[in-house]
């Protein structure tokens, strides 16, 4: 079979949230991360690469920019996605795809499946993002490139040139079957990944990538739909430490503050 | 002229989401799984409903690409479930339309609409303006049930088989509880050392009139507690006014799930845990000392 193409998102991270003055998020002093779902779908590509053989090909694209201030971010989520399991990345960071959104996202990786990695088997997406959280890469990818998708996915098994995947809907499991190629996403219930060893690290540093722009690619995308603002959630937390010498002095000023608060109906 | 398309897999789904299609123009109906079985129901409402047997992704997105094309609707409107993000991210991606989804707010406009969204693990709201057609996907309970009155036509729609096959379907345990309804919840995290010891976490929820949450390790890992437990970006977003986390470290996607509370406790022993930073009161003890003090002077205070 081919290889297995993994979807790898440098995504803002959350917990490192900044704002401007005038309580909008500072989209440009957000650091990215790789993301979190992200090393479940690597980790269940390492499994099946077992069974179905080939490469695993990480694909990255900077949704953020301004790519020049994104670099080393960029670099650091590669350097993981190798030293994770991918034995090779195509990396894409380009200023006219910026700010990224689902369209451009679905057309620049279908495209760049389909013109570097033709022969995939196998093309996995995490379940959602942690920064956008939209969860609808993978089912537009599956459609561009007219293969079954399978969502959701809690358990994948490579049999032949087929795939039986465990799809985690809200209250059942479907056991579905698909031939390859597929597109699958994942969930972060799949599997529990391993960190990267001092080794696999070293050696992702020598595994081979590739950088590609949208003219490498041939895309120019029509926007269809543009941010008009992003602002921080106002709901401030008190934060309030309570303090004690005993851990019953403790649980009663916490009673105390709770009843103050209305929220007990003790 | 049809100018929106609804597409729900349950009633209530459906309800809602036509209130918020209205707000567009006239809507027609897909309506799948449970759904189809209230067709009658839902064309009670005035509105034209197409059935759809089964609740196949494949056929979802099948059924869904047949009535865009024939119907051209500015928006295609539905809850965030995980059959519509699955069978509707293909429609998208199939024609390059605009897509959003937990939307908590929509402004429609003559050649495109408005909407709001949580961003960054819900610590922010994206406010966007997507071109028609557009795909919006809401949030449950954002919008009111529909309720006007008329008879409209049901329809079914046939579209083949799927591409994929079921070869079998799973029933989840689930316990039944409601924590969307909730006005108190203790929530349990990975500072429970074993199955056990929640009884504690139990005990505290007997009290105060609380359901019981988790967090993702404890209900989708350890399976301690049934799924429908289970709090964050990938289980249930809960609202009550007193939120208690109990051995919980406070990871973006279980807090997207609890941001909406009116307080929030937090009981842990590691003072640089990251959900102190989100909640109202914290307290830095170890829960199994802990716990037991607060039950015994909840106790005290009811005696009282």
């Amino acid at each position: 079979m081919g290889d297995i193409v993994v979807l790898v998102k440098p995504a803002l991270n959350p917990d490192m949230l900044r704002s401007k003055p005038d309580g909008t998020v500072d989209i440009v002093g957000i650091p990215l991360k790789f993301d979190d779902i992200d090393a479940n779908a690597i980790e269940a590509a390492k499994e099946l690469k077992k069974n179905l053989g080939g490469k695993i090909i990480a694909v990255l694209l900077l949704p953020w920019g301004p790519t020049a201030k994104r670099s080393k971010d960029l670099r650091m989520v590669t350097q993981e996605a190798l030293a994770r399991g991918a034995d090779e990345a195509i990396v894409i960071a380009d200023d006219t795809l910026l700010p990224g959104d689902q369209v451009i996202t679905a057309n620049v990786i279908a495209e760049t499946i389909k013109k570097h990695v033709p022969n995939a088997s196998l093309i996995l997406v995490a379940e959602a993002s942690i920064d956008q959280t939209t969860g609808q890469i993978g089912g537009r990818i599956a459609a561009k490139l007219g293969y079954p998708y399978i969502s959701y996915a809690r358990s994948i098994k490579a049999e032949g040139d087929k795939i039986v995947v465990e799809r985690d809907v809200e209250d059942r499991i479907e056991i579905m079957e698909a031939r390859l190629p597929a597109v699958v996403s994942v969930t972060q219930e799949i599997n529990e990944p391993r960190p990267p060893t001092l080794l696999q690290i070293r050696r992702a540093g020598k595994k081979p990538q590739h950088k590609l722009s949208a003219s490498d690619l041939g895309i120019t995308v029509e926007r269809k739909k543009e941010p008009l603002e992003y602002r921080i959630l106002t709901v401030s937390r008190k934060q309030i430490i309570i303090e004690g010498d005993t851990l019953e002095e403790i649980a009663e000023k916490l009673i105390e503050a709770l009843e103050k608060e209305g929220v007990l109906s003790i | 002229m049809v100018s929106s398309l609804v597409v729900g897999g349950t009633l209530g789904e459906i309800l809602e989401s036509l209130t918020a299609a209205s707000l567009v123009g006239e809507p027609i109906v897909l309506a799948y799984g449970q759904a189809a079985a209230k067709a009658e129901e839902i064309a009670s409402r005035g509105v034209k409903v197409f059935r759809l047997n089964g609740e196949h992704p494949d056929l979802i997105f099948k059924a869904a690409k047949k009535l865009f094309e024939e119907l051209k609707p500015k928006v295609i409107i539905g809850h965030s479930t995980k059959n519509n993000r699955d069978a509707l991210s293909r429609l998208a991606g199939l024609y390059d339309l605009a897509m959003a989804t937990d939307v908590v707010k929509i402004e429609p406009g003559d050649d495109h609409i408005i909407y709001e969204r949580g961003f960054l693990s819900e610590r922010a709201i994206a406010r966007e303006k997507a071109s028609y057609p557009a795909i919006v996907l809401i949030n449950q309970k954002v919008f009111e049930p529909y309720s006007a009155q008329g008879q409209g036509e049901i329809v079914d729609i046939d579209v083949g088989t799927p591409d994929v096959q079921i070869v079998e379907i799973k029933k989840k345990q689930l316990s039944g509880i409601n924590l969307e309804e909730a006005e108190i919840i203790v929530g349990v995290g990975r500072g429970f050392k074993k199955k056990e010891d929640l009884k504690l976490a139990f005990e505290l929820a007997e009290l105060l009139g609380a359901q019981v949450g988790a967090s993702r390790p404890i209900a989708a890992d350890y399976k301690w507690l049934p799924e429908d437990a289970w709090i964050g970006i990938s289980g249930k977003r809960v609202a009550p006014k007193l939120y208690i986390a109990i051995g919980i470290s406070g990871a973006p996607q279980h807090m997207a799930g609890v941001n909406n509370s009116k307080i929030i406790v937090a009981i842990n022993k590691d003072k640089s845990a990251p959900i102190f930073k989100q909640a109202d009161y914290g307290v830095v003890a170890d829960l199994y000392q802990f716990v037991p003090v607060l039950i015994k002077k909840l106790k005290e205070r009811k005696e009282k």
